[in-house]
């Protein structure tokens, strides 16, 4: 029975096992690659198998329910794309294409039971399962930029650790558990900040270790070195698979440990209301002046974090609003997420062309690669947020989430960085577009990417004609509490 | 009578000893030694409040443990990832990595 | 008065390991001066080890990095079975299910062991 329920997490740690294994085994590298896509695959068809069963295993540690599932599918489909996108990459990686494919199926293992953990304990394992395999990925190519990126993520990334266990131990000894519904039980009867310094002090740091996750401001520094310096594949997996398990675990332990008691999550509510105003607008305002699109990005994913952390301050100021802001930042994260994916997709083909990542590398570039430009130009479109695409969609709603929480100065907040970031993202439009080329030499990519890139942009405009169609899933989702 | 408060008190000062030096020395080595500093601060709190807050359970110990072994893990891929910047560098200073805006 | 008897152990070795020192370092001083036992210095008596081989040069110099990658490897394959030892004290309670699970966890040691086997990282090249 309990295999069964652990089937998507479970079929992926055999899978990452049997790639190491086989990669021992076979010269062909290219069937590790087969190999990996149909165990994420696989692990999908048991999400879906799952979906709508709300079970419990592993000691109460873990639970099945859809919030879980829809966390597994989103993850594995990212994972997916990102490895259909790496064939042209992986003749960088020396004959370590067994690692990668492994490191990337165990960091999509750790995810997805960070998604669906509601134990101390658990959470930080698979946060840690998840953390290690993405250092690793981030120093692979071996490079000087690529080795300093590793480095800076792994000495960061431990340092956050560190204070989220810290944080983990404080909130353990004033609350006696580890396990959500333990600590939830605490906490109803408990009143009052001034009285539970040592509850708060570790409710905060907390805060400052899953903030390091999504890259929130004042935890942000790590986000453009790593971005730039990583495998541009995982900086597209930790840009987007990465910052959504950050997000599964924050809203999980926050509304189910300390989210019921409005003394504690009208404080923690806003402390991500402040929080999300700063990191966009950080995000957005230095994004302005950067030359490298990996750069670009990688402000932008902070601003994006900025604008899902407002679904975050709405469930904590308004428990009532619960059911709306979690649809609001679901639907968010897999619009977020395909766009993402879409971009650095392209970028992938184009750099790996060019070997360049500046913007200014960029002029004219619809010349020499219509198709990619295109897709390029559609997923920045998204990510500004304009019709008919999902972010679009998802920032209305999200908004839409902020404001039934009376967070109207959030809104009015995100809505002008929304301007501020149509600025930069349309400037590289532009240069694509209006750019005299360098040279009229086409560019070439090969088909996994090309269909990696077709499957995300469509799934972009999917989500922004179609919105409905996803909203209701998304609306139906909830969490199993204890 | 040693109480809790003296090994939490115990606990805070070496997890401040550990973030001090993680966030001021310059050497990636020590960096990560002030790491394992912070990580065993938590060690410290956790099997202090295992003891005191719930004698009858074995949750905060069984957590240190977790905690030691995910601390090796770390410290393995930290050491292979000096290594590799040193036979770049043949320096293990994070000054020295300056590529990119630190 | 108790805060001051738990510490009271810790003062108690504390006299008892600084009078052993300064027995063991003085009872040969006070029986040369008392011409007990005979005083002939050499240099072989003065030296740091009193058998092996003599050092050569300093030891503040760099080692070769295999030792690391074996020391890498050790370290992770030690710490693992920090977790054997719960298991095995509580095994007769855990039953089938932890025997299973335990199973599970040494065979994915099993892997990682075969990867380094292959890898050639137990091989000094």
């Amino acid at each position: 029975m309990i295999w069964a329920l652990l089937g998507p997490e479970l079929l992926l740690a055999i899978f990452a096992l049997a790639v190491i294994l086989l990669d021992l085994a076979v010269k062909q590298k290219g069937v590790l690659a087969v190999f990996s896509i149909v165990g994420l695959l696989g692990s999908i068809g048991a999400s879906l198998a799952l979906w709508g069963t709300n079970g419990i295993a592993l000691n109460n540690m873990l639970v099945i329910d859809k919030y879980a599932l829809f966390f597994d599918v989103l993850f594995a489909a990212a994972a997916i794309l990102v490895i259909l996108a790496s064939t042209d990459y992986v003749e960088k990686l020396k004959g370590f294409q067994g690692e990668y494919y492994a490191l990337i199926l165990l960091a999509t293992t750790g995810m997805m039971f960070m998604a669906s953990t509601r134990e101390l304990v658990s959470i930080y394992i698979s946060l840690e399962l998840t953390s290690i395999s993405l250092y690793i990925l981030a120093g692979f190519l071996k490079d000087a930029k690529s080795t300093e990126a590793g480095l800076k993520y792994l000495l960061l990334g431990s340092v956050s650790s560190a204070v989220l266990v810290y944080g983990m131990a404080l909130v353990f000894g004033t609350t006696g558990g580890t396990h959500l519904g333990v600590i939830w039980n605490a906490v109803k009867g408990l009143n009052g900040i001034a009285d539970n310094p040592t509850l708060i002090m570790g409710i905060v740091f907390l805060v400052a270790g899953f903030g390091f996750k999504i890259a929130t401001v004042p935890f942000q520094m790590w986000v453009p070195d790593v971005y730039e310096g990583a495998p541009t594949p995982v900086t597209a997996y930790l840009s987007v698979a990465s910052k959504a398990a950050g997000f599964a675990v924050i809203l999980r332990v926050f509304f189910e440990a300390f989210g019921r008691a409005p003394w504690l999550s009208q404080s923690w509510g806003m402390l991500f209301a402040i929080l999300a105003a700063i990191t966009m607008t950080v995000g957005n305002v230095v994004a302005i002046n950067q030359t490298n699109i990996k750069r670009l990005l990688a402000y932008s994913s902070i601003a994006h974090a900025g604008y899902i952390m407002m679904g975050l301050a709405a469930v904590g100021l308004m428990e009532s609003q619960l059911a709306l802001a979690r649809s609001g930042i679901l639907f968010y994260l897999a619009g977020y997420g395909l766009t993402n994916l879409g971009a650095f997709i392209a970028i992938i083909a184009i750099s790996n062309n060019t070997g360049s990542d500046l913007i200014d590398d960029y002029k004219g570039m619809v010349r020499r690669a219509p198709v990619l430009s295109l897709g390029l130009a559609f997923t920045l479109i998204s990510l500004t947020g304009l019709p008919p695409t999902a972010g679009f969609v998802a920032k209305i709603y999200l908004f839409n989430a902020a404001l039934q929480s009376g967070l109207l100065w959030l809104v009015i907040v995100g809505v002008l960085n929304s301007v501020i970031s149509a600025y930069y993202y349309l400037r590289v439009v532009k240069t694509m577009y209006l750019g005299e080329p360098a040279s009229t030499e086409r560019l070439s990519s090969s088909g996994p990417l090309r269909v990696a890139l077709t499957a995300s942009c469509f799934g972009v405009l999917f989500l922004g004609v179609l919105p409905n169609t996803v909203i209701q899933v998304t609306e139906a989702i909830k969490f199993l509490v204890s | 009578m040693v109480g809790l408060q003296h090994y939490i008190i115990l606990s805070a000062v070496l997890f401040c000893i550990g973030l001090y030096g993680a966030l001021a020395k310059r050497n990636a080595v020590i960096i990560l030694m002030s790491i394992e500093i912070m990580l065993n601060a938590a060690n410290v709190a956790l099997v202090a409040f295992s003891r005191y807050v719930t004698p009858q359970l074995l949750t905060g110990q069984i957590f240190a443990v977790f905690v030691m072994t995910v601390a090796a893990a770390e410290v393995a891929v930290g050491l292979a990832i000096i290594i590799a910047l040193y036979r770049q560098k043949e320096k293990v200073d994070v000054g020295e990595v300056d590529l990119m805006k630190w | 008065m108790s805060f001051l008897a738990d510490y009271g152990y810790i003062g108690l070795f504390f006299v008892v390991s600084v009078v052993f020192a300064l027995t063991t370092v003085l009872i040969p001083q006070i029986l040369t001066a008392l011409g007990v036992i005979p005083s002939k210095p050499s240099p072989a008596k003065s030296a740091t080890y009193e058998c092996g081989m003599d050092t050569i040069g300093k030891s503040w110099v760099q080692f070769n990095f295999r030792y690391y990658f074996l020391a890498l490897l050790f370290l992770v394959f030690d710490i693992e079975t920090v977790f054997l030892y719960p298991w095995a004290v509580a095994f007769n309670k855990l039953g089938l299910f932890g025997f299973v699970e335990m199973v599970i966890f040494v065979g994915i040691l099993v892997v990682a062991y075969l990867y380094a086997w292959k890898k050639k990282a137990f091989e000094w090249k």
